[in-house]
């Protein structure tokens, strides 16, 4: 029996056609491991495949081709167990509109098979956990969109999961709530050592949360590592702002520069990315002052996990 | 925790779901009390208005409280799964390690609760508005009459669970054209004597025929099928539950397996 958490061999996925919509080949041969304890990020475009993949792992997707190990058992053998020991919470969740969030942990405590009285304790704990005891007594529809993802989480560490599954957990939430949220996590990860499982279109957060990510694209995993590892390899290793007049027109130049790759923001600002400041800095500026832009200012940033994201996701597909 | 206590549980978390659906959405209480009570009043006024014999008026009177049993017995069932579909919370839910068997079971003790509340409330209002006393006839005949009523309400509500995975919120409709079906075939009003030939085949095949034949034997109305209506009617229903499980199983697992389970909860 495997000891990772989460263990996965060539998974394949595809959503059947439907009238005239053709079938979907939503994954393409995963693979993946994951230690127990650790918080893996999965980022990549839409429709990428990020929330299928998680569904399967949570238990409410089947796959089609493949094998896979969650919490050490078999997914295809091991589905209702499996569901015993995982959990799952997505942004905008949608929970019964008129539970209370009293009402809503306690059913799904009791969907968890939970006796009364570690109901009760399980309640409490999240509600104070999630900052939720004043609204209590508050139906699901009429909280705010941070409360409804914060009772979202909440209920899903009902029944206090090996592994959480959280799919763009901090979608359309204000910062002060997001930041509630990824604190409330890592301090479920540092004392638990609860496995988590995210998927976010928000660099900061999964940079900030996790120990690993992994880069998915039509359906395959095209690259996993650290968040600084993934900048490392990273051939723009900078990026330059450049604001003035007449930008646009060195376009064609800067396009010629090797190492050097630039997109005019407008007719005021381009932006380039470049592999190396000591090589490209002058040959950039020259080939703009050649072109009759007028500089008026520059700014220089390290690469970001935004970046990596773009450069990842501009890839061509390998097949 | 033994492994019964916690199937208990997850039987009770849908019953605990219909019982605040029905606490708190006044158009479900509205379903369970007022459609009944005005079904029952209107064809009472009807009979009246008709001078119809105190054995017709209990012919059709039967007909109306076993159509309501059937009615409000399915609804709650089926509202375990729509109820979550109309809310997009279903694969919140199913993510949890629930089974079938935990919302069947759920719901249909509370939809035997409701029908219970019903059966009584309709027995005492017919007795005092139109001269009917359906509880004449003592506890055994009402048992058998009403417990065979409540499986094929399961059969009809389980159905329509089964529905929903395919048709979603929609399928609701699947609900009303069953009982509708019910209605005409059943013989809730009239015997199926009077239908055509074909359609007496399609009749025979309803539960809920044999159910009324049965006590409405009891009111001097002749029993056909030999004998033997009660179990008929209980082989008939049973045989229905079994299919609408089996049918809402193979749809469960398909909406797994065809992503319908995520697209629902959109």
């Amino acid at each position: 029996m495997p000891q990772t958490a989460i263990q996965l061999q060539g998974i394949h996925k595809t959503y059947p056609g439907k009238g005239s919509s053709p079938s979907v080949h939503a994954l393409r041969g995963i693979d993946l491991e994951v230690d127990p304890g650790a918080v893996f990020c999965i980022l990549g475009p839409n429709g990428a495949g990020k929330t299928t993949l998680i569904s399967i792992l949570a238990g409410l997707l089947y796959l089609d081709e493949g094998s896979g190990y969650v919490c050490g058992l078999e997914i295809s053998g091991n589905r209702r167990r499996i569901r015993e020991l995982v959990n799952f919470a997505s942004g905008h969740s949608n929970l019964p509109d008129n539970f209370t969030v009293d009402e809503t942990l306690n059913y799904f405590g009791m969907l968890y098979g939970l006796a009364k009285k570690k109901r009760l304790k399980k309640t409490n704990y999240l509600a104070e956990f999630f900052e939720l005891s004043e609204y209590r007594k508050i139906p699901f529809n009429q909280l705010s969109t941070g409360l409804k993802q914060r009772l979202a989480l909440a209920k899903s560490l009902i029944n206090d999961p090996r592994i959480l599954f959280l799919d763009e957990p901090t979608i359309g939430l204000d910062p002060k709530v997001s930041l509630l949220i990824r604190e409330r996590l890592q301090k479920l990860n540092q004392d638990r050592q609860t496995t988590i499982i995210l998927t976010t279109h928000q660099m900061d957060e999964a940079e900030q949360m996790s120990d690993r990510i992994g880069f998915l694209k039509d359906g395959r995993f095209i690259r996993i590592a650290s968040a600084a590892d993934l900048k490392r390899s990273v051939q723009f290793q900078e990026r330059i702002t450049i604001s003035g007049r007449n930008m646009g027109a060195a376009l064609d130049r800067l396009q010629g520069i090797a190492g050097v790759s630039c997109t005019v923001l407008n007719e005021q600002q381009i932006s380039c990315r470049m592999d190396s400041r000591e090589r490209r800095l002058h040959l950039i500026l020259q080939a703009l002052l050649q072109a009759g832009a007028m500089i008026e200012d520059i700014a220089i940033a390290q690469a970001t996990l935004g970046d990596v994201f773009v450069k990842l996701a501009e890839q061509s597909d390998p097949d | 925790m033994s492994n019964l206590q916690s199937n208990l549980i997850q039987i009770n978390a849908f019953f605990f779901k219909i019982w605040l659906i029905t606490k708190k959405r006044v158009f479900h209480l509205f379903e369970i009390l007022f459609w009944p009570a005005i079904g029952l009043v209107s064809v009472g006024l009807l009979t009246r208005f008709l001078h119809l014999g105190s054995n017709m008026v209990a012919f059709i009177l039967i007909g109306v409280i076993a159509l309501s049993i059937v009615q409000i017995g399915q609804l709650d069932i089926s509202y375990v799964i729509l109820y979550s579909i109309w809310n997009k919370s279903l694969k919140q839910e199913l993510a949890a390690p629930v089974n079938v068997f935990h919302l069947i079971a759920g719901s249909w003790l509370m939809g035997i609760i409701h029908s219970l509340l019903v059966l009584f409330l309709l027995s005492v209002f017919s007795t005092y508005a139109f001269g009917f006393r359906f509880l004449q006839q003592g506890l055994l005949p009402i048992a058998w009459f009403f417990c065979g009523l409540l499986f094929t309400s399961a059969a009809v509500g389980i159905f329509v669970c089964a529905l929903a995975f395919r048709f979603g919120g929609r399928a609701h409709v699947g609900a009303n054209s069953i009982v509708s079906v019910m209605i005409l075939l059943s013989g809730i009003y009239y015997p199926v004597e009077v239908l055509p030939a074909p359609l007496r085949i399609v009749s025979a095949c309803i539960p809920v025929t044999y159910f009324l034949e049965y006590f409405r034997s009891f009111y001097g109305f002749p029993i056909g099928t030999a004998n033997h209506s009660l179990l008929i009617g209980y082989a008939l229903a049973l045989l229905y539950v079994m299919a609408a499980t089996a049918t809402l199983l193979a749809a469960v697992r398909n909406s797994r397996k065809s992503g319908i389970l995520l697209k629902m909860s959109e």
